[in-house]
């Protein structure tokens, strides 16, 4: 256990300087004009005065070789400068931070709500399948994972905001504010987990040690709990590590709907208006959330599964 | 009920949130409205708006951001301008160019303060302008004249370019050439909290989220009706719709266009003014078939305007007869001429096209405009009754903008501001129709346009800028450079608020008058 932690965490640098490198080198690949883009972010420009593209590109070492700017970039990333914005010429480091925030919570809200959703109900469903739960939970699910954030997100405000105004349709900071977002973004990540659990631990009772443990009297809960839902529980927990990386960053439509700012809003301008440094602090966070969530999700998925634990002893 | 909902185009769109937005609308027209009020005035109010653009570049005054600032009250620029395009005092209460026709004067208005504290000086004035001027990057008001200002004593500034420029007092009304304190600029891009001398100042701005403003005691005008503001940026039209219903906006700007007939009656107070923008048919004269006029005049009389103004736009749009429209005081007012799809085969023969050689062109367009597809297929139809066969192609503007300069098209579908933040047309004139035009898509080349244009380099009198305007107006019209199609318009929603008019330059918003009510 320790060894397999010790390996993982000396490949996070790894995982950093190959992130680091793709993050630099993806938006050079779009072909468009990194100035022309800065300029149309900044005025709308129509009709691109060649002087001011030459002045931005100086401005920002656009005319310079590209190991040049890579190893400008890389040497300030390692001494913890995340460089300056050029679309709002302030701090990376004062938009990254705040937005991170943003998206974490949000995100982590929603796998939490998933998870005290979709766990239950998935376990449940499991104890007699082809049951009426068992047939409501799986059209439940597979609407879940079907309806798009953006149709279940108007819906939402539309029911609980228009309809009967309880809560509010737009922004962030207040908790109420936080309930239609998070319950559009768990909406999928529950879904799934319902059915993934379903079928572990539909799969998990059909195993013979189960059927012993029935066999010495042990209750149907407990053997569904203790034998099926634990299985299953690592599955998806498991799961968790991808999904973190996969909502922060994609978490899009549910922040411009919400008017939220999070990451992927910021990421989403940025991109737009080429503000590489910003694209490239925000994609490099990303992996490397994702890369830590996806070890913790390891190592808790390992310390909920003995069998799984002596194998990497 | 409402009729329908449909949406205003995000400034940024990519597929995602294009279809999101739509289908998010489409949800909308089951929705109703919510309750009136009773008129009266509510002193000391507070009124939330859910703007449609936030902050992108720091609220910086060199960029679009000044729009923002500008909106809400909390800047202002030497010079105000009207409805009529002509200059009107704001900072300046004066001006007059100098016997070296390279230089103005600007006289100050004497007893204003920045929200700070700071008084307004001439050096103040020229300490902002030849900030904005001196940028790698200046916003296209002052880009390009060499401007340059310096003090004339405390109360006036003196502003010289490299040639004499004629609209230099409608170029420093610009919301970019916004006066801020000199301690603003102590900072990139120069802070505007709590520098501005607009009637409001801004007291907290949580990033792209929110800003809150307070009234401006120190203000030199009209005393602001509001005792505060709560501006949040929605970026999703449907989203600000949903928050003008849900009661969580008293103002929604820019929404959905066919909002604009559900958010009305009784319970919505609902302006809606022609913005001074064209959607039009950009037709390339470089090469066949449209160096021929015969087949430019084909396409203009197979296209029903306003079939695409009152049908396809479901009413959200105003039928062009020329270039310019109602917006402007130099535009046409009148109703674009009927389709006559028989004079659009008739010309085609001309041609020499026909059922034995069909003329086959490509229609392209972009999406980052939602209006701009919609029109697309509706034109193709309407071609297609003229017997020309037009292919469809809507993809990414930046993408193709190398082939439209290059004149490697057929026909392009362009939503173009005619105004470019300055009052005066003489800019898209001269970039988009002159010979030398850096941005001549239709590839248009007449020097008699341009000898028309000619006297816009020194006349300094608006209305005779705005009859030149009308003229070049009318030759445009008579060689077919393109077809206007449609006027978008610019649309804004009240709700419970007095004192609201939309500015089709988008530079006022949050003014004295405006007030909630009970």
């Amino acid at each position: 256990m320790t060894a397999l932690v010790a390996r993982r965490l000396l490949a996070l640098p790894l995982v950093a300087v190959a992130a680091a490198v793709l993050v630099f080198l993806l938006p050079r690949f779009s072909g468009q004009d990194t100035a022309l883009a800065i300029l149309r972010s900044r005025t709308g420009e129509s009709d691109p005065d060649p002087a001011v593209l030459a002045a931005l590109r100086e401005q920002y070492g656009l005319d310079g070789s590209w190991w040049d700017q890579f190893t400008g970039w890389a040497g300030a990333l390692l001494r913890g400068d995340l460089g300056i914005s050029w679309t709002s010429r302030t701090p990376v480091s004062g938009l990254l931070w705040p937005a991170l925030g943003v998206s974490l919570t949000l995100t982590v809200a929603a796998l939490v709500l998933a998870a005290l959703v979709g766990i239950p109900l998935g376990v449940r469903a499991a104890r007699r399948p082809g049951g009426r739960l068992d047939r409501v939970l799986t059209t439940g699910s597979v609407l879940g994972v079907a309806i798009p954030e953006f149709v279940l997100g108007t819906a939402l405000v539309l029911a609980f905001a228009v309809t009967v105004p309880v809560l509010p349709a737009t922004g962030w900071g207040d908790v109420d504010q936080a309930v239609l977002p998070v319950l559009t973004l768990a909406a999928f990540p529950a879904a799934l987990a319902a059915q993934l659990v379903r079928a572990e631990t539909v799969d998990a009772l059909a195993r013979p040690h189960v059927a012993v443990a029935r066999s010495k009297g042990i209750s149907d809960g407990r053997v569904l709990w203790r034998h099926g839902g634990r299985l299953a529980l690592t599955s998806v927990t498991s799961l968790s590590g991808l999904f973190l990386g996969g909502l922060l960053g994609g978490s899009v439509v549910v922040e411009v709907l919400f008017a939220i700012p999070g990451l992927g809003r910021l990421l989403y301008d940025a991109v737009l208006g080429q503000d590489l440094p910003v694209v490239q602090a925000g994609l490099l966070a990303i992996v490397l959330v994702a890369a830590v969530a996806g070890i913790l999700a390891e190592l808790l998925a390992l310390a909920l599964d003995p069998v799984a634990r002596s194998a990497v002893r | 009920m409402p009729a329908a909902c449909a949406v205003v185009a995000p400034r940024r769109s990519r597929l995602r949130v294009a279809v999101a937005v739509a289908v998010s609308a489409a949800v909308l027209t089951a929705c109703g409205g919510s309750g009136g009020g009773s008129g009266r005035v509510v002193p000391d109010g507070q009124a939330t708006i859910a703007m449609a653009f936030g902050p992108s570049a720091g609220y910086g005054v060199d960029t679009d951001d000044a729009f923002v600032v500008s909106q809400l009250g909390v800047t202002e620029s030497l010079v105000a301008s009207g409805p009529d395009g002509r200059p009107r005092p704001a900072l300046a209460t004066a001006w007059a160019q100098q016997s070296d026709p390279r230089t103005w004067r600007f006289e100050l208005r004497p007893g204003v303060t920045f929200q700070n504290g700071e008084p307004l000086t001439g050096q103040a004035a020229a300490t902002a302008l030849n900030w904005v001027a001196g940028v790698a990057a200046p916003p296209r008001a002052v880009r390009g004249i060499g401007l340059q200002a310096a003090a004339d004593g405390a109360d006036a500034v003196r502003v010289t370019t490299t040639k004499p420029d004629p609209i230099l007092p409608l170029r420093l009304s610009s919301a970019n050439a916004a006066i801020l304190a000199p301690s603003a600029y102590r900072a990139t891009p120069p802070s505007v909290q709590q520098t501005g001398t607009g009637p409001m100042t801004i007291t907290q701005a949580n990033g792209t989220q929110s800003v809150t403003l307070v009234r401006n005691d120190r203000y030199w005008g009209e005393r602001p009706q509001l005792a505060g503001v709560t501006a949040n940026f929605v970026p999703d039209p449907a989203a600000r719709a949903l928050a003008l219903r849900a009661g969580d906006a008293d103002i929604a700007q820019e929404l959905p266009e066919a909002s604009a007939l559900e958010f009305s009656g009784d319970e919505y107070v609902n302006q809606t003014v022609a913005a001074p923008r064209t959607a039009s048919l950009i037709l390339n004269q470089s090469r066949k078939p449209f160096a021929d006029i015969r087949v430019r005049q084909a396409v203009a009389a197979a296209v029903d305007r306003t079939a695409l103004g009152e049908q396809a736009l479901a009413g959200s749009a105003i039928p062009a007869s020329e270039l310019f429209g109602p917006a402007v005081a130099w535009g046409s007012q009148d109703a674009p001429p009927p389709a006559d799809p028989a004079r659009a085969r008739q010309l085609l023969t001309e041609a020499g096209y026909g059922p034995d050689n069909p003329l086959r062109i490509e229609l392209g367009a972009y999406g980052a405009r939602p209006e701009l597809p919609t029109l697309a297929t509706a034109v193709q139809e309407m071609l297609r009754g003229a017997g020309i066969e037009a292919t469809v192609r809507i993809g990414d503007y930046d993408a193709r903008e190398p082939q439209l300069l290059a004149g490697d098209f057929d026909m392009y579908l362009l939503s173009r501001s005619y105004l470019l933040d300055v009052p005066d047309a003489g800019a898209t004139l001269t970039t988009d129709y002159t010979c030398q035009g850096s941005y001549n898509l239709n590839h248009y080349c007449s020097p008699e346009f341009d000898a028309l244009l000619a006297p816009l380099a020194t006349e300094t009198d608006p209305a005779a800028r705005q009859k030149v305007f009308t003229e070049a107006a009318a030759k445009l019209t008579a060689d077919v450079v393109g077809v206007p199609l449609v006027h978008t318009n610019a649309n804004g929603v009240g709700h419970r608020v007095t004192g609201y008019t939309v500015d089709p330059l988008a530079k006022s918003l949050v003014v004295p008058g405006l007030a909630t009510t009970e």
